[in-house]
């Protein structure tokens, strides 16, 4: 491998994104030639950074591993989205952890933890989530055909699940709608980001202060109440960012993960048919399609001290882009990783992320997605896309991946076990 | 098999007690691990590997001949 200097840097090749039909669940197929030749490449990227390109899965894993080494302080997705942290040099605003690194980030994490990723709490939530997808699809089954399996039933599970966590209503849902869609779209400025996110921070103080004086049950209530017995408490707009990323990640990147993910589903009839026989392979379904779908444009991190990456020397102030989805195809981790197995026992895919900052959000994604794994091959048994697959349209220039809308339609739909009403 | 934990890195993903719920728990009140078995059994073994690899946060160590 060579090293390229910084003199070249005005014919660096582009970094690779998912193309549209391309690659429509998987990584560019630039990829499969990195991984084999050049492991780690100077590349610019969309944003106008340049930084070291790292697409085999170990270096992956290293890099997202030591966060030490590799930093936060610029924003994981500040190479392909104009609104999103931008660079080193914006100053990280108070309760801005996805930027922060060591004990301060450590600090928010524990402070989310109990609502969002203790397992015994995940498990007490699976009945609601349940009821939420049986009533969906009830809703589905009194519709005119075809529906928009995203907006009509992706998107209204996620954000009935996460306003019944942190209790707000459902009227106040188009603050997080833009608010999402700004954050997530590459064209956002950091202006537009600022002008989309004002309304919905301002909704949110409104909550913590009115909770304050009189809390409740919800995510945020209970996240004030712990606050206080912590050494150091959360300021209000702290915790207005806690519920804020929460809300946000809640209300699209699971939606998209969900829809992304049955039409991956239905391209793959064989795999389907395994799920609707036996719903207990759920599980581990979700895991594989985590892996072969997840972080589609890859992460951001800063190097804080001269190091190396598979043998290339890298300096501090340098940036890299870790390619998770070519990690997670990459033949070190699985024999056949561009292959879709519902039934594949867990690995160390890194379609969450890795080390700290790996998803706050997983443990919920996870109950979500497997809930509607379970249920929705068995209630739709006869679920099919309502177009040709060649005209469903993906997103491009966003840093949530999946299709814009997927129409599907069926036979019948059968009612919901006892059980899950 | 000896598991030991570095408790001080833990973000309380929730990750081992998913895979290996009879080795590992979380605290209610910042969701970091505790560890419920120093020596699991044998038929734990593979789950407390399996989430040894899958902690994000490497706090996870086992000392197979512990
Ligand atoms: S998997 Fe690791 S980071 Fe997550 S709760 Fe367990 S020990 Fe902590």
């Amino acid at each position: 491998m060579t090293a390229v200097s910084e003199h070249q840097a005005g014919a660096l090749p582009p970094l690779p994104l998912p193309g549209e039909q391309k690659c429509p669940f998987g990584p560019p197929p630039e990829y499969e030639d990195l991984r084999a030749g050049q492991p780690v490449i100077r590349v610019s990227c969309p944003t106008g950074v340049d930084a070291w390109l790292v697409s085999r899965y170990a270096d992956v894993r290293q890099v997202l591993g030591d966060p030490e080494l590799f930093s936060n302080r610029a924003g994981v997705a500040a190479h392909i989205l104009l609104g999103f942290g931008g660079g080193t040099d914006v100053p990280v605003s108070e309760g801005e952890f996805p930027r922060m690194d060591g004990a301060e980030h450590l600090r928010f994490r524990r402070h989310m933890a109990p609502e969002v990723s203790n397992i015994k709490r995940i498990n007490q939530l699976r009945p609601l989530v349940q009821g939420i997808v049986d009533r969906q699809l009830d809703a589905l089954a009194a519709t005119t055909q075809p529906v928009d399996l995203y907006a009509d039933f992706a998107r209204p599970v996620t954000t009935a699940v996460i306003a019944e966590l942190l209790d707000v209503p459902e009227a106040d849902q188009p603050l997080f709608k833009r608010a999402a869609e700004s954050l997530s779209a590459g064209g956002s400025s950091a202006t537009d980001v600022a002008a989309a996110l004002q309304p919905l921070f301002e909704y949110l103080y409104m909550t913590v202060v009115t909770r304050r004086a009189a809390p409740g049950e919800d995510v945020i209530s209970r996240m004030i109440v712990r606050s206080d017995q912590t050494d150091q408490p959360f300021t209000d707009m702290e915790l207005v960012t806690m519920a804020a990323a929460l809300l946000i990640a809640g209300y699209d990147t699971t939606a998209s993960l969900i829809s992304h993910g049955v039409l991956a589903l239905l391209e793959h009839p064989q795999e389907l048919e395994r799920l609707r026989e036996d719903p207990s392979l759920a599980g581990t379904a979700t895991e594989e399609l985590v892996r072969y779908l997840g972080v589609g444009g890859g992460l951001l991190r800063e190097v804080t001290q001269d190091t190396e990456i598979a043998g290339q020397p890298v300096k501090a102030g340098d940036y890299v882009v870790v390619a998770v989805q070519s990690a997670n195809r990459d033949g070190a981790l699985y024999a056949d990783g561009d292959r879709l197995d519902v039934g594949r026992t867990s690995g160390a895919h890194l379609g969450f992320g890795h080390g700290p900052h790996q998803c706050v959000g997983q443990q919920l994604a996870r109950l979500e997605l497997t809930t509607v794994l379970a249920t929705l091959p068995r209630r739709i048994p006869s679920l099919r896309l309502a177009v040709p697959f060649d005209e469903i349209r993906f997103k491009v220039n966003s840093s949530v991946l999946g299709p814009v809308a997927v129409p599907v339609a069926w036979d019948e739909i059968v009612p919901a076990l006892e059980s899950g009403a | 098999m000896r598991v030991e934990i570095h408790a001080d890195r833990c973000i309380g993903s929730g990750v081992c007690v998913l895979l290996a719920p009879e080795v590992f728990d979380q605290r209610d009140d910042d969701g970091v691990v505790v560890l419920l078995d120093e020596h699991p059994d044998a038929r734990h073994h593979e789950s407390a590997h399996d989430a040894a690899t899958r902690c994000p946060a490497l706090v996870i160590e086992i000392h197979d001949e512990g």
